[in-house]
């Protein structure tokens, strides 16, 4: 990763790109809120009946595990020597990520909560499964990476390191305010 | 940081390579072009179904009624009316005006009038395309199932879009359809911002771009912002559909009864608004660029019209509730809507007064591209101020969901944009293939458009402000429509001849382009000094050997001092002093 004009100047559009990008998901992301602060604020009571067994524990450890991936991350940028590791560890947190989003989504079954139970219901279920389609995506962007960082560490650069850690990192953010949301407050 | 240039890539070889899975962004462009103007076609056609019905209901269809409706004998069934004002207005904007305002004009111009070699991502690009056609397949697929094709309108509002609405996979293939041409236009709308930002040729500061660039770049900006809002809104009405969520369902539609069709309508408008100005700010700068070139003169206050159309981009996003106002909002929400709309009428005069200064006391060419642009002045000013009306509430209150409201956007959206993407590529044509098309055909075309096309949407205007309705398969079941049936038939025959002349335009783009020994367009026909015309017509497949470096604006038009009796000079010269 040599710091020549034309690598500076790679990284400057791609930074430019990434970001374009991230405000794209963003608004996705943002309209779902909105429609999440609608219902809130026109329901009468909070929590509605529909949501009051709520599993508590398993969307905490998804929080735990998606933070746990974003330091995992954030150290295979920056140490050079243990790379490979980090990105297995990466790769492993979110892999074990979706695999707690199915037994939430069993769990809510089994606790009564259906999708069909109302909007609040409707949303736990559409919103969790729109940022599991996203983690998904994540991991193919994580792979892509992987290539280069096993195969062709050579052509490895900066720019691409970083533009996949943004997504990872913006996808944890996103996790962040939906299980606030939709568990927590 | 010092700018560093896109190197030369190698020239395509096989048909395949250049034609089909092309990286070029000229080549997507033209990709694009065809797309849209097959959509066109489509599109049209239903128009004419559409206007045939309310012409003369329950009258066969002439010539193919009989092929296309054969269980009624030829006639325009109701359930198919419906489906066919959905599909009819979903292809025109999103198959047919995208496509070629932001598909195929943002493709072939951005690169090349900023003096960049291609796009900044060639394969994102070409990804775009062929998202687009997959979406566009789906589509068209869906109009051959059992229970036909998506009927709710193109805004697809629940409880009509829900399975209860439209119990058919029709809607649900619509709703896929539309969020994979989202996935397109986003990923052209981050291609189109990065190259306009991190490409520009050295020298081009932003005020230097053609207003052509501006359009195409805000619009891009407010896809890639607006676009996934729908997108969310495409998705969980799929979920409603497919897994049983109910985000919109209500009353006795659902189970439980929790959903809300009203959140729909704020996630739909909140893009719908910045949608329609997504169609018509490519258009508006293309015209503000070449009613300076063919005017002779420097645009009139150039400044103010690139910062006036970056005002409206801005007030876009917050006007979406004046779609709403017969939905019950909150009369403190309807009147700042109100007010916010008005607002809008500030930064679009200034830029239509900017316009009229343009062309004031300029020596005018009456090219066909300027006929054209001449075109939009004209039919936006009739649609921005019948704007204005709807923009009222208490006014609204009786206009909405007549026909006015469709003679409204007919004239913003359709006549401005059709005309605006004509005047774009009679422009372009000698860059895109090294040929001029023939002059004469394209301002008989000019006129064969322009005035029926004013006897169609001047009608629809009419028949709205006495009351029709829009959306009714047989308005004439209410007496006091009887009266309207002539001038109804008026503007079904409008349409005809309208329809009919488009077929000027694609003889001669065929001949054009298909015919042998065909004379060759020289490099800078219209003698004009944006970057583009200092390259070969057509352009070479790397554009620029040497990147040009840019040293004044797109319109120095008119200068008497300039040396030996030309009158306009490239951007890549130093300005002479006036
Ligand atoms: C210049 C200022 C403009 C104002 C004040 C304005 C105002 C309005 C208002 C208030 C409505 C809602 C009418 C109703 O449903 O009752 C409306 C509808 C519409 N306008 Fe405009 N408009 C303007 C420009 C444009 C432009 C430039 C376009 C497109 C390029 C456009 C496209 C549309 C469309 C597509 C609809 C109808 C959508 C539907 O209900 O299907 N408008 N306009
Ligand atoms: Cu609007």
């Amino acid at each position: 990763m040599m710091k020549n004009p034309a690598n500076e100047y790679k990284r400057f559009q791609n930074t430019v790109a990434m970001t374009v990008t991230l405000i794209t998901f963003g608004m996705l992301f943002g309209t779902l809120f909105l429609g999440y602060f609608l219902a809130r604020f026109n329901a009468p009571t909070w929590p509605p009946v529909e949501i009051e067994n709520m599993p508590k524990l398993l969307p905490f450890l998804s929080t735990l595990v998606m933070a746990l991936s974003s330091y995992t991350y954030f150290k295979m940028e920056k140490e050079e020597e243990k790379r490979k590791t980090f990105w297995w560890a990466t790769f492993g947190l979110g892999i074990l990520f979706l695999v707690l989003q199915y037994v939430l989504w069993n769990a809510l079954a089994a606790s009564g909560i259906l999708v069909s139970n109302g909007q609040v219901p409707s949303m736990v279920y559409g919103f969790t499964w729109l940022h599991a389609g996203h983690i998904v995506v994540a991991l193919m962007t994580l792979l892509y990476l992987g290539r280069y960082i096993f195969r062709r560490p050579e052509e490895l650069t900066e720019a691409k390191l970083v533009n996949v850690g943004k997504f990872w990192h913006f996808l944890g953010v996103i996790w962040l305010l939906m299980y606030l949301m939709l568990f927590v407050l | 940081m010092a700018f560093v240039e896109q190197h030369i890539h190698d020239a395509p070889t096989s048909f395949w390579s250049k034609y089909i899975v092309s990286y070029d962004h000229k080549v997507i462009g033209k990709q694009f072009l065809w797309y849209g103007i097959f959509f066109l076609m489509v599109g049209g056609l239903m128009a004419l179904l559409i206007r045939w019905t309310l012409a003369y209901p329950g009258v066969p269809f002439p010539v193919i009624g009989n092929l296309l409706f054969p269980h009624t004998n030829g006639v325009v069934p109701p359930d198919t009316y419906a489906m066919l004002f959905t599909m009819h207005g979903t292809i025109m904007i999103f198959f047919a005006i995208t496509p070629i305002l932001t598909g195929f004009l943002g493709n072939f111009c951005i690169p090349l009038l900023i003096g960049a070699r291609d796009m900044i991502f060639p394969t994102l690009n070409m990804l775009s395309f062929w998202f687009a056609m997959a979406s566009g397949v789906l589509l068209l697929g869906s109009l051959c199932l059992p229970l036909g094709a998506a009927a709710g309108g193109w805004t697809s509002y629940p409880t009509l879009s829900t399975n209860l609405g439209q119990p058919g996979v029709g809607q649900t293939l619509w709703l896929l359809s539309l969020f994979l041409f989202g996935v397109s236009s986003t990923m052209g709308a981050v291609n189109y911002i990065t190259t306009v930002i991190t490409l520009r040729a050295p020298g081009m500061g932003y005020f230097k771009m053609p207003l052509t660039i501006w359009g195409l770049w805000l619009t891009a900006i407010l896809n890639a912002i607006f676009v996934p809002v729908l997108g969310a809104g495409l998705l969980l009405l799929t979920f409603d559909r497919v897994f049983g969520t109910t985000f919109f369902l209500a009353g006795a539609a659902a189970t439980s009864g929790k959903g809300d069709p009203i959140l729909f309508q704020h996630v739909f408008w909140i893009f719908g608004h910045p949608e329609v100005y997504i169609l018509i700010l490519p258009a508006w700068g293309l015209v503000s660029d070449i009613l300076a070139f063919f005017s002779r003169k420097p645009a009139f206050g150039y400044k103010m019209t690139a910062l006036s159309l970056s005002a409206i981009t801005i007030l876009s996003t917050v006007v979406y509730g004046h779609h709403m106002y017969t939905t019950q909002m909150s009369p403190l929400l309807t009147q700042s809507f109100m007010t916010l709309t008005m607002l809008i009428s500030i930064p679009s005069a200034i830029f239509f007064a900017n316009w009229l200064g343009t062309l004031w006391k300029g020596s005018i060419r009456f090219d066909s591209p300027m006929l054209f642009a001449l075109g939009v002045v004209f039919v936006f000013g009739l649609g921005g101020l019948t704007g204005l009306y709807l923009a009222s509430t208490s006014i609204d209150l009786y206009l909405h969901d007549t026909y006015f409201v469709v003679g409204h956007f007919h004239y913003t959206m359709a006549a401005s944009v059709l005309l605006g993407g004509f005047a774009g590529t009679y422009f372009w044509f000698p860059k895109m293939f090294g040929r001029m098309m023939d002059e004469r055909l394209a301002k008989i075309h000019f006129w064969a458009t322009m005035l029926p096309l004013n006897g169609i949407f001047m009608g629809m205007m009419m028949v709205g402000w006495a009351g029709m309705h829009r959306r009714l398969y047989n308005p004439f079941i209410y007496e006091f429509m009887h009266k309207l049936i002539p001038v109804n038939q008026f503007i079904t025959f409008s349409a005809v001849a309208m329809g009919l002349a488009q077929f000027i335009f694609l003889y001669n783009l065929f001949k054009t382009v298909f015919s042998k020994n065909y004379p060759a367009a020289p490099a800078n026909p219209w003698n004009v000094g944006t970057l583009e015309w200092q390259i070969p017509s057509p352009a070479p497949h790397y554009n620029f050997l040497e990147i040009p470096h840019v040293k004044c604006g797109p319109h120095e038009l008119g200068n008497p001092n300039l040396p030996d009796g030309r009158d306009f000079q490239y951007q890549t010269e130093e300005l002479v002093k006036a």
